[in-house]
């Protein structure tokens, strides 16, 4: 199994406020994130609004230019790559939007931004365009005729379409999928994530799957990574692999069953989410745990590798 | 069948498509068609005009209006309605001129402000925003003292009394833009900066822009009357309308025509100017465009 992408402590803080006589305060939006994303796989990627997912995103694709760490992409180092590198880069490295209603320029019709970046990196003399366009309309499951309609003539699942099928047109190896499906209806969720899985087994592609659906990263994506507070508490290999960290025990447990014979009790997760310019120095999450002791309130819990499962907690829960 | 390289023609459809569509309401059709006319009358005045704007008749001067002066004569006996359509060239090629240089300069100054922000931006807008706490009629006084009086000096003083307007909407514009998704996405697609800047920010700015310099021109033709009624503007015997009114403010009562047929006519042309900018800011919306379809 070969590394599309190697992520290593990834860190991202953003500076807010300060002036004059006051220090900014600085807040970790992402806190020494790292993970292997491997070829042909679908990791996704979850936690709570605020807990740095869309950020990450953001700086693996080098969109916001990461504090410090480590990028590795199919063996190249993307954190010394000049402006100009990066943007040739960017064909193999695409991204689906969280909002269709606000990713397309909305004086383009759906023909010129799904062309627009084949023209961007110089591919639109050699090819015909329109067919190219007919294609990936095709290829998302969009009837070609639309091809010369505005985007606020579509629908949201529609505009998703779009996106999908722009982020295609360079051939990429890797997509991220920025909570793709978050501001659909349930019924064109569906659709939205059979069209991405049909489209990875037919182009063989890698997906970096964000989203705070749990049920949905569950049934979508091969591997899971927790975060919380801006970091990774815990990154399942596979999704038969029992959850050990509380946290992720609880997010599982407060997942809908539709089925009402198997409706459990929901557990409530207690209190807010601490303040990320304000770390605790402890576990970020020990306010919140029913498990901890002093130790979580003092130590960080290190991210613990057992075989391929990592968690970061001082008292994992066992497999129940 | 699936026209694509429209992405060319992006500033041809805004400026094409949306003025022809702003003639679809009847308040466009009769402010644009005076529009018209009174451009067409500056393009062909050495026709149109029945008498030299310039030759005095003094045995005939203060005529009342009757034929063969359809509108009566000034002073000096010269034909006032040859001189106002004479004017018509003067008034709309200086308005339209200044706040032609005006909306390039600014759109330029306000993209890259917004665009680069940082130290550039402030200092760019405080330049800018100087010029805004200048009194109009103090600047063109500056610019009469540097180049003399006449039309150029009165160009650039319109043009620059209407800069910071359209640098601070051009900012305003692209700095709501540019936090857009869709730039952020464009990014992604591996575009250049000035492809963004040139195919989405400044395509997506221009209409509100187009908007406010139509009805910026309307203010100019005021404000070139005004430095022409206190002689700032054309020298005689140039005629302007600004002028022409100061010249007739001497003989207000022995003989109104002189004063009250420019006033009309400037009225006329600012109000149909700005009604025909409304149009336009409704036939520029692209949603609203879809909506008529």
């Amino acid at each position: 199994m070969s590394k599309l992408l190697e992520v290593r402590d990834l860190t991202k803080r953003f500076e807010s406020g300060g002036g004059l006589f006051s220090k900014p305060r600085s807040m970790h939006a992402v806190n020494g994130v790292s993970f292997d994303l491997h070829k042909g796989k679908i990791v996704g990627v979850v936690g709570e609004s605020g807990c740095g997912k869309s950020t990450l995103a953001r700086l693996i694709l080098r969109l916001i230019e990461p504090t410090s760490g480590s990028l590795c992409f199919k063996g190249e180092d993307l954190m010394a790559k000049s402006a100009a590198q990066m943007r040739a880069l960017r064909k193999e490295m695409q991204m689906v939007f969280q909002d269709p209603y606000s990713c397309i320029d909305p004086r383009y019709t759906v023909a010129q931004a799904i062309s627009e970046p084949l023209q961007i990196h110089g591919l639109s003399k050699d090819l015909d365009l329109n067919k190219e366009v007919a294609q990936l309309l095709e290829k998302v499951g969009m009837n070609p005729a639309l091809a010369d309609s505005y985007p606020h003539q579509l629908s949201g699942g529609q505009k998703q379409r779009v996106s999908i099928a722009r982020a295609l047109a360079l051939n990429p190896s890797l997509l991220v999928l920025d909570e793709p499906t978050a501001s659909l209806d349930v019924s064109v969720q569906a659709q939205i994530i059979s069209l991405l899985e049909k489209l990875r087994d037919e182009l063989d592609l890698t997906y970096l799957f964000i989203s705070h659906d749990l049920s949905l990263v569950e049934y979508f994506c091969d591997e899971i990574i927790v975060m919380y507070l801006g970091k990774v508490v815990e990154h399942l290999p596979d999704t038969n692999t029992p959850a050990q960290h509380p946290y992720t025990r609880t997010l599982l447990d407060s997942t809908f069953e539709p089925d009402p014979n198997k409706r459990r009790e929901i557990t409530a997760l207690e209190g807010e989410v601490p303040s990320p310019f304000n770390l605790p120095p402890g576990c970020s999450f020990a306010a919140r745990c029913q498990h901890s002791t002093s130790l979580c309130h003092e130590q960080v819990p290190p991210l613990e590798v057992q075989g391929s499962h990592r968690v970061a907690c001082h008292h994992p829960l066992v497999a129940s | 069948m699936i026209a694509i390289k429209k992405t060319k023609s992006v500033y041809q459809r805004l400026a094409g498509l949306s003025v022809v569509r702003a003639f679809g309401s009847t308040m466009g059709k009769i402010s644009g068609g005076l529009m018209i006319l009174l451009v067409f009358v500056a393009i062909f005045a050495p026709w149109i005009a029945p008498f030299d704007y310039a030759s005095q008749d003094l045995l005939n001067a203060n005529l009342a209006p009757a034929w063969p002066h359809v509108l009566g004569t000034d002073e000096f006996g010269r034909d006032v309605l040859s001189r106002l359509i004479y004017g018509a060239r003067t008034s709309l090629s200086v308005s339209a001129t200044a706040i032609f240089i005006s909306i390039t300069a600014g759109m330029t100054l306000g993209a890259a402000a917004g665009y680069f922000g940082g130290t550039f931006e402030r200092v760019v807008m405080t330049v800018v925003d100087l010029t805004w706490s200048f009194p109009d009629i103090l600047i063109a006084l500056i610019f009469v003292a540097i180049l003399g009086p006449g039309l150029t000096s009165t160009m650039f003083a319109i043009a620059i009394a209407y800069l910071a307007q359209f640098t601070r909407l051009t900012r305003a514009q692209i700095v709501r833009l540019k936090n857009e998704t869709f730039i952020e996405a464009t990014i992604n697609l591996g575009a250049k900066p000035r492809h963004i800047l040139w195919r989405h920010l400044l395509p997506n700015a221009l209409s509100p822009v187009i908007v406010v310099g139509m009805l910026a021109i309307g203010d100019g033709i005021v404000l070139e009357a005004t430095l022409g009624f206190f002689g700032l503007g054309a020298q005689p015997p140039t005629p302007s309308w600004g002028a022409m009114m100061s010249s007739g403010t001497a003989q207000l009562f022995l003989a109104p025509w002189v004063i009250i047929f420019p006033g009309v006519v400037v009225a006329l042309t600012v109000i149909s100017v700005n009604l025909f900018g409304d149009e336009l800011i409704n036939s520029l919306d692209i949603r609203e465009r879809m909506r008529e379809d």
